[in-house]
């Protein structure tokens, strides 16, 4: 099947290649002086290349990087899911599966016969079980139970073990180990196992299999581990003679055709299933089709980021091919006009720069996309040393290192568009010339007054537009990106409009202010636009742009004035005031060129400011809330088996009676969440709900310090804890459910019902008809722990009574290591584990400032845009300004002086650059950080790393300095007498 | 007059070598006294403006002596010969050579301020030859607000600012309209007799160097008369 994305590539190119071969045709004297001038400087058409390329690259790394996340995501997936295309299932209030007759298991094997679809029917017990190696000594919990029998069970495929052999599956008193499990009980084929469930057994380490699609099954690999047990030992382990908790369905095909035929195989089963009275109550899930959907939503989230934060170097990129073709006809221009004045009509002149502008972008395009491969793989290795642990290797995330042909034809097809429409748009721009000026080398007069009338037309078809943008979207919960964008562009629109009417500088300085207020004033936006507005990534994008553009127009309109500011501090030193007032006199009178690379270098500034800020913002937050998220506890623990009395188990053990502080018991199982007009709705998550009779010690209702991002009416944590200890009708949630706010990252990322505080949600166990009504009186700040609190009296009546999860508290000074270590063993055959939760914050800290570092290095590259603008800045300045050097040299002016001109002026337009979007990159993290949305989110920190920001700045602007030595060298070694007299 | 300001002795100028060699000029030797105003014709080609250049410190010469006011200026290194030109000399050209992005006054001050003048005093000296030379209502005029004979005004401004003991100019009404170049000559013949300023004109108009104290007339880079 051919691809679509290729063929729609190919019919863009083609349709662009037709009108491209219909005007060559139609204007072949201009092909012709398009093709002489592309060979006429090889060294300037590759430069022009490189200038070009860096669109494409940004995109095509986005693209690659998405893809391999994706792929990476769909290895696991795949690795994880093996071939159960679909599920069957029945959740239990304990949050695990709840059994069932294998009968009924039988009556769906039965039906599925009839499936052309279905290949198999595995009944399963599937469950959480320790298991104590009698040869090794060494004990390890929470592992993955998986049993099933081998003559059913062929159409999940086989084990291989470690030595390569293929394996149906363990017999009668045998177990399969994975890799993980073998690995941390130390365990060799041979061994003897102790496994604990109701009923403890014995069974024969039978084998150590490989992590592959039956292996890794579940786990794809990861921690923590697989035991794989025949179906009779797991019933006797279990207590479960004669039922299954869980049936497996294979599809027929691949992985890949199972997946395709999902929603029929699922439809018939959920039909099936209510023709079975054994099957009450099972529900069939998709699990390996939801879990490619998820691999592709998080590919193309990463996707999207990246994009994103590269659109500011994509602009930056089309802001330098019109950089580069200006700097093209002002080096032409005394033979354009020679062209004109021989009777070329400007038509044809905009043909002859938008055939060399084609012949650019063809191998720009194709650069940018090949460099945009090499940057993907660069940033996947980086990815690969930063985040390859336990099983995710190394080796797997660069294997999933992914060059697709759509990425590459998306790539190629967009970056030779954003090319050749740029190169259009500048054409017609610089082939606007004035005969007699342009081979007199003469200055260009101001513009006609008729250009300020159609720019007025822009400013009423802007205003409109904004307008349309703005004012529906103004109220309610759309991004908040969509009024904010609208209501710039009724601003700009204004603007122009007005500068109809009033003096220039007046109508744009007052549009610069009032972009730079109405993107970077985020109260305005709670004011105007209210609080319900939904946020992303792209307000980042929408807000940056609007407040560079603002801090450009006030430049632009206001450069004089700065300049003469500037003036009067270097005109003390007399020595250099007039190195610094030349130096100075290009960017601030010719400020509308000085624009261009200076919101280059504004944009890409920005955006790498803006991430670090944001990157240092979350981790100071992070590390702060490290604090209160833990609520004052050093472990969350989990058990397999309810432990009615752990405290008084703690209190008498000497041991851990040292070690642990408080021992907090919590009532856990699973529960159906039911909010209206939520989606998903049901959603399943866990339920926790504290005893009241308890120990100061051991109380959550005191002991807890986990802080509310919300209350019912603004009550303090305690007054809400104590309401949720004494009322049946009241319950906490974690973060996850704080409706979406407008602060990046705000609100539940996946699929997540949001509930504000006073909001009713309906709880119902799993399989249950019993549900309660509760209202929502506090949204704790922490979402390590995630679900829903409720009174204990409220737990009993929905048939919640086991005692499986766990806060405890280490006295100061004890080792974590140590105390762990204790508790497990203590609590081995109960299956606790404990989890720190300090630490699993700190993860999640490297793991964010992993990724912050990635974009760092990724938007870097618009660098290359800056550094490639400035040194065509001063390649232009060279070759235009040739006999003002020559008179600066004829006045005194030695080599050095010019020089110093050269620097002076490049480092005012780099500083100025890099001071735009350094404080706008401050004031955008600032703003997304202080709001009251960010605050709801639990951030109250702002950070500026200072050093980090300081080494952007000095490369930065090191490396533009270096762009322009050259050039710079060369201007001043020009000889006056040749530069006094030259028209080059 | 009498003293001179301007000796050159045996000058050439040789570009390149071998069978592309072109001697530009041919040993010229030559002496301007204080106060003169002197013109040099000849047909395009011809080596005036090579003579205008070398003999200005401008470019280098291939041999020879060029002395002004006594001082050896191709014996000087390039940052001093700067120095120089920036005390000594000043210059006029036929496109005018403003810095457009320099207003009338700051384009006229500029060679004060090279020479290690205050800025306020460069201002005021700038202001004031300027009101000399009929511009005092476009000093803040940037020079593509101003006419070619405007333009060419400020430049004489600017080269005479300094007061240097020679002015050379290169074809200063070559860009011009008989009006414009009408007002130029009468304006760089009453400065030279006002002001005893000493100049060297390049030019292929004869009623400029008619005006003159003195024409030279260059051949294949030599003075034939």
């Amino acid at each position: 099947m051919v691809d679509s994305t290729l063929v729609v590539g190919a019919l863009i190119l083609a349709v662009v290649g037709v009108i491209a071969l219909v005007f060559a045709l139609g204007h072949r004297l201009a092909l012709r002086i398009a093709l002489r001038n592309v060979r006429r400087g090889r060294a300037r058409t590759v430069l022009l290349i490189l200038g070009l390329l860096v669109g494409t690259t940004i995109i095509s790394g986005s693209l690659i990087v998405g893809s391999t996340v994706q792929a990476l995501s769909v290895h696991y997936t795949y690795l994880g899911g093996g071939y159960v295309d679909e599920s069957i299932y029945a959740l239990s209030p304990t949050g695990g599966y709840a059994p069932f007759s294998v009968a009924a298991s039988h009556d769906v094997a039965l039906a599925a016969q009839g499936h052309p679809g279905i290949a198999g029917v595995t009944p399963m017990i599937i469950a959480t079980t320790q298991a104590y190696d009698h040869t090794t000594g060494i004990p390890e919990t929470a592992l993955n139970l998986i049993a099933s029998n081998s003559s059913e069970s062929g159409n999940l495929g086989s084990f291989m073990s470690t030595s390569g052999g293929m394996l149906s599956g363990p017999s009668a008193g045998q177990v399969f180990l994975d890799d993980q499990t073998a690995q941390a009980l130390g365990a060799s084929v041979g061994d003897s196992l102790e496994l604990y469930g109701p009923t403890p057994i014995g069974v024969t380490v039978s084998a150590i299999v490989q992590e592959n699609l039956r292996g890794g099954y579940l786990t794809a690999g990861l921690a923590p581990g697989n035991v794989f047990l025949d179906l009779p030992t797991a019933q006797t382990l279990e207590n479960l003679s004669g039922h299954v908790n869980f049936i497996a369905i294979t599809n027929a095909g691949s992985q890949q055709d199972g997946i395709a035929l999902s929603d029929t195989v699922s439809g018939y089963l959920n039909t099936t299933l209510a023709t079975i009275p054994l099957a009450a109550g099972l529900t069939v899930h998709e699990p390996l089709k939801d879990g490619i959907a998820a691999a592709d939503v998080s590919g193309s989230s990463i996707q999207t980021i990246f994009l994103v934060l590269g659109l500011f170097s994509i602009v930056a990129g089309a802001m330098l091919i019109v950089g580069i073709f200006v700097m093209l006809a002002e080096e032409r221009k005394g033979e354009m006009g020679m062209l004109r004045a021989v009777g070329m009509r400007r038509r044809e002149l905009v043909f002859v720069y938008y055939f060399e502008g084609l012949v650019y972008a063809v191998g720009s395009a194709l650069a940018g996309t090949l460099l945009g491969v090499l940057v993907g793989y660069f940033l996947t290795y980086t990815f690969s040393l930063l985040f390859s642990s336990g099983g995710l290797t190394s080796a797997a995330i660069l294997q999933s290192f992914n060059v697709s042909t759509d990425d590459l034809v998306i790539s190629y097809v967009t970056g030779f568009l954003l090319t050749v429409v740029t190169v259009a748009i500048a054409s017609s721009r610089v082939s606007r010339l004035n005969i007699v000026q342009a081979i007199r080398d003469l200055p260009s007069p101001p513009p006609p007054v008729r250009l300020y009338t159609t720019l007025g037309y822009v400013g009423v078809a802007l205003t409109i537009v904004g307008a349309l943008v703005l004012l529906p979207n103004a109220q309610g919960t759309s991004d908040i990106s969509l009024p904010i964008l609208g209501g710039g562009m009724m601003i700009l629109g204004l603007g122009l409009i007005a500068s109809r009417f009033v003096r220039n500088r007046i109508a744009f300085s007052l549009v610069g202010v009032a972009l730079l207020v109405w993107a970077g004033a985020e109260p305005l936006h709670r004011v105007v636009l209210g609080q319900a507005h939904t946020g992303g990534i792209f307000i980042v994008f929408v807000e940056g742009i609007l407040m560079v553009s603002g801090a450009l127009l006030l430049y632009v309109f206001n450069s004089n004035t700065l300049i003469a500011a500037l003036l009067r501090v270097a005109g003390r030193g007399a020595r250099g005031a007039p190195i610094a007032r030349v130096g100075l006199a290009y960017p601030g009178r010719r400020p509308a060129r000085t624009a261009i690379n200076l919101t280059i270098f504004a944009l890409v500034t920005f955006t790498m400011v803006a991430i670090a800020c944001f990157g240092a913002t979350v981790q100071a937050n992070l590390n702060n809330t490290i604090q209160s998220e833990t609520g004052g506890y050093t472990y969350f623990g989990v058990s397999t088996q309810p432990i009615p009395t752990l405290p008084e188990q703690v209190a008498n053990n000497p041991t851990l009676n040292g070690e642990y502080a408080v021992t907090v018991p919590l009532i856990s199982g699973a529960i159906q969440v039911n909010i209206t007009g939520s989606t998903p709705n049901p959603y399943t998550d866990s339920l926790y709900s504290a005893p009241g009779n308890q120990s100061s010690t051991s109380s959550f209702y005191a002991t807890s310090q986990f802080p509310f991002t919300a209350t019912w009416e603004g009550w303090s944590p305690s007054a809400v804890l104590a309401e949720l200890a004494s009322n049946r009708s009241v319950a906490l949630v974690d973060q996850n459910y704080a409706p979406a706010t407008s602060s990046v990252g705000g609100g539940p990322s996946a699929p997540h019902p949001s509930i504000e505080v006073g909001g009713l949600m309906e709880l119902t166990p799993p399989g249950s008809s019993n549900h309660l009504t509760v209202r929502v009186i506090g949204i704790l700040s922490q979402s390590v722990l995630t679900g829903v609190w409720i009174n204990p009296g409220a737990a009993e009546t929905l048939g919640y009574s086991n005692e499986t999860a766990f806060l405890l508290t280490l006295r100061s000074g004890v080792s974590t290591t140590l105390a762990s270590q204790d508790a497990k063993r203590e609590f081995f055959r109960d299956g606790l584990v404990l989890f720190e939760i300090a630490q699993i914050l700190e993860t999640s800290i490297a793991s964010t400032e992993g990724i912050i570092g990635l974009l760092e290095i990724f938007v870097g590259l618009g660098l290359g845009v800056g550094i490639a603008a400035m040194g065509i800045l001063a390649l232009r300045a060279v070759v235009e300004r040739r006999r003002e050097i020559g008179m600066l040299r004829a006045m005194g002016f030695t080599q050095r002086a010019i020089l110093k001109t050269f620097f002076i002026e490049y480092s005012f337009i780099t500083l100025l650059g890099l001071g735009i979007g350094t404080s706008l990159g401050i004031l955008i993290v600032y703003n997304l950080s202080t709001s009251p949305s960010a605050a709801a989110s639990g951030v109250s920190f702002f950070a500026i790393p200072v050093l980090n920001i300081v080494l952007i700045l000095v490369v930065a602007y090191g490396l533009a300095m270096l762009a322009i030595a050259v050039p710079s060298i060369r201007a001043s070694r020009i000889p006056p007498a040749e530069a006094v007299r030259a028209t080059e | 007059m009498g003293e001179p300001v301007v000796v050159g002795e045996e000058v050439w100028k040789v570009y390149g070598a071998g069978d592309t060699e072109v001697n530009a000029l041919q040993g010229l030797t030559v002496e301007i006294q204080r106060g003169e105003m002197v013109a040099v014709m000849g047909p395009s080609g011809c080596g005036k403006t090579t003579f205008l250049n070398c003999f200005s410190g401008l470019d280098a010469i291939s041999r020879g002596r060029v002395l002004i006011g006594g001082v050896d200026v191709h014996a000087m290194p390039d940052a001093k010969r700067s120095e120089f030109r920036a005390k000594r000399t000043g210059f006029v050209f036929q496109a005018y050579n403003l810095l457009p992005v320099l207003s009338a006054v700051e384009n006229v001050e500029m060679p004060l301020l090279i020479s290690g003048s205050g800025a306020k005093d460069a201002r005021r000296q700038a202001s004031e030859i300027l009101n000399q030379l009929g511009l005092g209502d476009r000093l803040g005029h940037r020079p593509s607000e101003l006419s070619g004979g405007q333009q060419q005004r400020v430049s004489l401004a600017r080269a005479l600012v300094s007061h240097p003991a020679i002015v050379w100019a290169d074809e200063p009404t070559g860009n011009l309209d008989d009006e414009g170049s009408r007002q130029v000559t009468t304006l760089l013949r009453k400065l030279n007799r006002d002001y005893g300023q000493t100049m060297v004109v390049v030019t292929h108009d004869a009623e400029v160097a008619a005006g003159c104290d003195r024409t030279l007339k260059m051949r294949d880079g030599r003075f034939i008369s």
